[in-house]
């Protein structure tokens, strides 16, 4: 601000922000001991980068450590070897300083708290004071509008899953981490939140880290598309996804979608012999 | 109606106390015993309703003790557990000390306690919390383990310090847990009042029953163990329906 050089700060911010680097995995192994001194190698030298801004997905066959890369980038675990930094900084310093948001594969909601105060936590635990206008926001954006003073009990699935996403995006975080948010969605309701998670982004710029096992949904969201081989999670392949957005349905129905849906589904049927 | 229900089981559950009577009787009526001996069941319940006034002192004290005792002895339980969980180094001097504390009869630190804390209502009080706190120790301590690692795993990406997890999410996990020994121990707790009362002698349906004993008054002695009995029940049924309570409100 003090700077004076800089002629036309409006353009040279966005820039800047293109540059930046949000995540970086290097070369990070992931080996996990388990019982009788047995080990397990979930990832095998995995490297990604991700710009600021960006809204990269990843997929790959079940258990080939997507949510392990998650939670390498959350904080949650250290890589065996290779190196993990986030904004240029240790992982969980991001969470330290509340600019984290984690939509947990298993959604992990605070059983005896309504979906008004599960998604109001973020608020309560940096000990800033509670936006209820964005909190209603979210709500509505999830879709659970009349359900704010339900339990998580007296939810479905699915709507447990909205809960902890509409949770993972209260503070606007600086990095968003998704592991399959929607999986318990039927395809419709799925679309719907797809779009909604499309349009946030587009408002609010978050990083984004989606793991989903649906490729459709990968490109509907996505920058680029990670796609990881089998255990030991490797990154095979990154695809570039150039569709202008908002990807509406024309888009999911163009021959090019189509042509890169097929193309990222045989890359991961490829993947059913590469485990060791 | 489902408040309705569980007063309901409340009461057929009350059958082992009916049965207790029948055999009550049947005993002294077959050994031909004398109201000196053992007095028959009507007469005492007949005690019962006829001094009630009598009693209601002593009912109040003990149940005030049982009550204060559990409240107290579940607090320090609680907070030692959280000591524990909060820190290895306080957990070596917390843990031994409760093991060591638990282990010596009651019986036996009776009349230490009155020593140290003072004879009478301090020592029956005292008394009681020791009784109560090691439950509660032991249950807070494992709800506090039983922290879900998906909970946990949150409240880092979140950001959260110790204390927030303690707060936010430990303490609730260790509530229900918490419940269930005020649960086992409240029946304790009334005997471990009235046992302290009966040594003491002060007052309470302990001292009311050593008092009955020495002026050879069965009714009222047999009496006072009754309405200790229905005392302890009550007790117990009312904090089985706050366990449950809690158990719906926290799950
Ligand atoms: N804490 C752990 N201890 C031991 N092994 C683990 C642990 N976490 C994950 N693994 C193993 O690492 C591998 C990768 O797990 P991960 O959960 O990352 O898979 P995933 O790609 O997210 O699978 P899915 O699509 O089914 O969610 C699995 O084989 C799993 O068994
Ligand atoms: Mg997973």
């Amino acid at each position: 601000m003090s700077s004076t050089a800089t002629l036309t700060p409006m353009e040279t911010k966005p820039a800047e922000h293109a540059t930046r680097t949000a995540v970086s995995v290097n070369r990070a192994d992931k080996i996990f001991t388990l019982s009788r001194g047995k080990k397990l190698q979930a990832l095998a030298e995995v490297d990604l980068e991700v710009r600021e801004g960006e809204f990269v997905a990843i997929i790959g066959p079940s258990g080939c450590g997507k949510s392990t890369v998650l939670r390498l980038a959350a904080g949650l675990d250290r890589p065996t070897n290779g190196t993990v930094e986030i904004f240029g900084a240790a992982p969980h310093e991001l969470a330290t300083q509340h600019r984290l948001g984690v939509a947990f594969q298993e959604h992990a909601l605070l059983p005896w708290a309504s979906v008004r105060s599960n998604i109001a936590l973020p608020y309560k635990v940096a000990g800033r004071k509670v936006d209820d206008a964005r909190v209603d926001g979210l709500i509505e954006l999830v879709g659970l509008k009349g359900f704010e003073k339900a339990r998580p009990k007296q939810l479905s699935g699915g709507m447990r899953q909205r809960v902890s996403i509409a949770r993972a995006l209260a503070l606007s975080p600086d990095l968003l981490l998704l592991d399959e948010p929607f999986g318990a969605l039927d395809a419709v309701t799925r679309r719907r939140m797809n779009a909604e998670l499309a349009r946030i982004w587009g408002e609010e710029k978050i990083t984004t880290i989606l793991v989903t096992h649906d490729v459709d949904e990968a490109l509907i969201l996505a920058d680029r598309v990670v796609v990881m081989t089998g255990r030991p999670g490797r990154v095979r392949t990154i695809k570039n996804v150039d569709f202008p957005r908002p990807r509406d349905a024309a888009t999911t129905r163009s021959p090019e979608f189509h042509e890169l849906v097929d193309e990222l589904t045989s890359l991961l049927d490829a993947n059913d012999g590469d485990a060791a | 109606m489902t408040r309705a229900r569980s007063i309901g089981m409340g009461i057929v559950h009350l059958w082992p106390i009916a049965l207790l009577l029948l055999s009550w009787d049947a005993w002294v009526v077959l050994n031909g015993y004398t109201s000196t001996v053992a007095p028959r069941p009507w007469f005492v319940i007949a005690d019962v309703f006829t001094g009630f006034a009598d009693y209601v002192p002593s009912i109040l004290y003990t149940l005030g003790m049982a009550l204060g005792g559990l409240v107290g002895g579940t607090l320090i339980g609680f907070v030692g557990a959280v000591l524990v969980w909060w820190s290895a180094a306080l957990s070596g001097v917390v843990t031994p000390a409760a093991l060591i504390i638990r282990s010596v009869p009651i019986t036996a630190l009776i009349p230490i306690i009155a020593r140290i804390v003072g004879y009478g209502d301090p020592a029956v009080l005292a008394s009681t919390m020791l009784i109560c706190f090691f439950p509660a120790f032991v249950f807070t301590l494992s709800g506090l383990a039983a922290i879900p690692e998906a909970g946990r795993d949150l409240f880092t990406v979140l950001g959260a310090n110790k204390l927030q997890v303690l707060s936010r999410l430990g303490v609730l996990y260790a509530l229900p847990n918490l419940m269930v020994s005020v649960r086992i121990t409240a029946p304790s707790a009334v005997l471990a009042a009235m046992l302290a009362e009966f040594l003491m002698g002060t007052s309470g349906l302990g001292a009311l029953f050593s008092q009955a004993r020495s002026y050879m008054d069965m009714e009222r002695s047999w009496g006072t163990a009754l309405v200790a009995t229905v005392v302890s029940v009550l007790v117990f049924v009312g904090a089985q329906l706050m366990e449950r309570r809690v158990e719906s409100r926290l799950t």
